[in-house]
């Protein structure tokens, strides 16, 4: 069973039928569908790619190994993605290897436990921007941060110049944006204050309330825990759920909406629904061509909504050899390092051993158009700074530049310059007709990361199906 | 006083006393002097190897002699400068020279890499390298003496320049990225 029909060709093309059509087969788009499906609606997942997952992906290491190169983190109170994936019986394990951190900077590599940088110099930066940070986020609404007291003013200013106002050092501003080069792909001075706030508002669910210790935290965090057989597993458990409603290597071109229903225009077909969810990146959404245009407030905020520079590189050993040294692989690395922050992304019995960093923000300006032997050497030299020199002898080197992806454009997220909350952020999620949006940069908790996209997923479903 | 083994010469110019200095390190690097004078010869590429550049803030590419370059650079502790360096002399695989501006009090910088192909402990192709910083300074005494307190950090940073330069080929040298 399809969940959809096929009629007669029209102007030679086959029209095909559905009660929705949805557009994306991430996490958001195939949540939603399966809701719909449940629901007793008969669905057609159009997905670009000729995969599902979105930005889930795997990278085979072989021997039914894999490690992630896409989203991969989840922790406590993500509950939807967890539930979901318990449903799908895909288990998770807790991320966090035993052992030290390694902290470098001002030429220096230290060791270290628990979550907090050895750097005498840096603490108290540090300790005045975490206390701003959580009193600000705290008055932010997650569902509607354009209300938030003072919400012009933080959002008249980048992240950067509201958290200089209290600095001492600048090492407050240099250690968030270590977090951000991940989180973003960017930097503080990327985002508005107000956004960065507002993402912050989101680390929780409706019962805990955001923190940046929640976010940015490994055990008992957001780092906490990842998924047996890959995060993208995940969106495959769901395809095949979906029972041939998935149709690959369907980008979708054109979207015309009229009193009866929606045509929607496809690389692979036309599809007739009666709504449609659209689960892609915002900025893609806004490169569809839309008939009726799109509200122009919507339209713009999309356009404002671009994704952050993000690269992921992963490196390949025979053996995670670090561990045997007593360290976790985790390091931080500050002074310009092209590798940021760094984990051991070993499969859960430790074998083969796999170190990953992310190549975000300005280092991604820096390296990702240099040729591939010197940026491989630079991460490598990264790795070897806080695991030594074995880190050179790799079996295999795997970066995936997310920014290359024709389907995605960037990542992690959606990172949202000044202006745009305030200016355009009550249309973000906005039904538009018979059209609905999908997608972890629509919702209101954990924005941006997996458990936001499937949250955003079941709530498209469930407004889909109340007017409906 | 002479606290350096290297120091050379008193001049006298334009009725000043300028001390002139001279001062070399050596290392092997464990790599073929092909793959040495490729690295050495991009200008982009400093601040991933010479100790106490942050930042090459303008660049030519390869080295062609005439030709600036420019960086952001740490000297004593702290303390931070914005250098510009001229292409001098480039005899390939052999010897390269500098001269460059933005570390007053040194002065008439000059800055000479020479290589020379030799054979590593286990038979493999290496480099022997001579790092050579030449300059002058003025200030009578005083500059004798802030010479033996800059000249130490300077040594240390030639070699660790020379180690950085091993590792990096080190890196680049491991298995294909894909």
């Amino acid at each position: 069973m399809t969940g959809s029909q096929s009629s007669a060709p029209t102007n030679g093309r086959r029209r095909n039928e559905a009660d929705v059509v949805v557009v994306g087969a991430g996490l958001a788009g195939l949540a939603a569908a399966r809701e719909l499906v449940t629901a007793g609606k008969s669905v057609a997942v159009l997905e670009a790619r000729d995969r599902v997952g979105g930005r889930l992906l795997n990278h085979d290491l072989g021997d039914g190994q894999v490690t992630e190169i896409g989203g991969q983190f989840v922790g406590p109170t993500q509950d939807h993605v967890l539930t979901l994936a318990k449903e799908l019986g895909v288990a998770t394990y807790g991320a966090t290897v035993p052992g030290e951190n390694v902290y470098v900077h001002d030429g220096r590599a230290k060791r270290f436990s628990g979550s907090t940088p050895p750097d005498l110099l840096a603490l108290p930066d540090m300790g005045i921007a975490l206390a701003r940070i959580a009193k600000a986020a705290g008055k932010v609404d997650p569902t509607a941060p354009w209300r938030a007291p003072n919400a012009r003013e933080l959002d008249g200013m980048t992240y950067e110049t509201w958290l200089r106002k209290a600095e001492v050092t600048g090492a407050g501003v240099d250690l968030v944006n270590i977090f951000l080069n991940s989180a973003y792909g960017g930097e503080a001075r990327d985002a508005s204050a107000l956004f960065s706030l507002w993402y912050v508002s989101t680390f929780g669910d409706e019962t805990h309330p955001g923190t940046m210790e929640r976010g940015t935290g490994t055990e008992g965090g957001a780092q906490d825990s990842r998924f047996v057989g890959g995060s993208q597993l995940l969106a495959q458990r769901l395809a095949e759920e979906l029972d041939g409603r998935v149709r690959l290597s369907a980008p979708v071109r054109r979207i015309s909406q009229d009193a009866d229903g929606v045509t929607v225009i496809s690389d692979a077909g036309d599809w007739r629904a009666g709504r449609v969810v659209v689960a892609v990146p915002p900025l893609l959404a806004s490169r569809i061509v839309w008939d009726p245009l799109l509200p122009p407030q919507q339209d713009q905020l999309f356009q404002r909504l671009p994704f952050g520079t993000l690269m992921k590189c992963v490196a390949v050993y025979d053996k995670p050899f670090w561990r045997a040294e007593g360290l976790s692989g985790m390091g931080l690395l500050r002074d310009g390092s092209p590798i940021r922050e760094m984990f051991d992304n070993s499969p859960p019995d430790g074998g083969p051993g796999v170190l990953m960093g992310f190549l975000g923000g300005k280092e991604w300006r820096r390296w990702a158009h240099r040729p591939a032997r010197e940026r491989r050497g630079a991460v490598l030299r990264c790795f070897a700074r806080v695991v030594g020199e074995r880190a050179f002898d790799t079996v295999d080197y795997v970066e995936q530049d997310w920014t290359a992806e024709q389907w995605t454009q960037g990542g992690p997220t959606s990172v949202a310059a000044p202006g745009v909350l305030t200016g355009y952020g009550e249309w973000m999620g906005r039904r538009f007709g018979r059209v609905h949006w999908a997608g972890a940069e629509f919702s209101p908790h954990w924005n941006g990361f997996m458990d936001g996209a499937v949250r955003s997923g079941k709530h498209a479903a469930t407004e889909l199906l109340r007017e409906g | 006083m002479n606290c350096a083994s290297e120091y050379k010469t008193r001049e006298q110019k334009e009725n000043v006393v300028v001390n002139k200095y001279v001062v070399a390190e050596k290392a092997v690097v464990n790599a073929p002097v092909e793959r040495v004078w490729e690295v050495v010869s991009r200008t982009d590429r400093y601040a991933e190897w010479v100790a106490g550049a942050i930042e090459v803030t303008d660049h030519h590419g390869i080295a062609t002699v005439g030709r600036t370059y420019a960086e952001h650079n740490r000297t004593l502790g702290p303390l931070r400068t914005h250098s510009v360096w001229t292409v001098r002399e480039i005899e390939p695989m052999k010897r390269r020279v500098d001269t460059g501006t933005g570390f007053a009090p040194l002065r008439a910088l000059t800055n000479i890499f020479e290589f020379q192909a030799v054979k590593g402990p286990d038979g493999q192709d290496a480099t022997e390298m001579t790092y050579q910083v030449e300059y002058t300074m003025g200030l009578g005494p005083l500059g004798l003496l802030l010479d033996c307190i800059q000249q130490p950090a300077m040594r240390a940073g030639m070699r660790t320049s020379m180690a950085n330069l091993e590792t990096l080929l080190r890196s680049e040298n491991s298995t294909t990225a894909r």
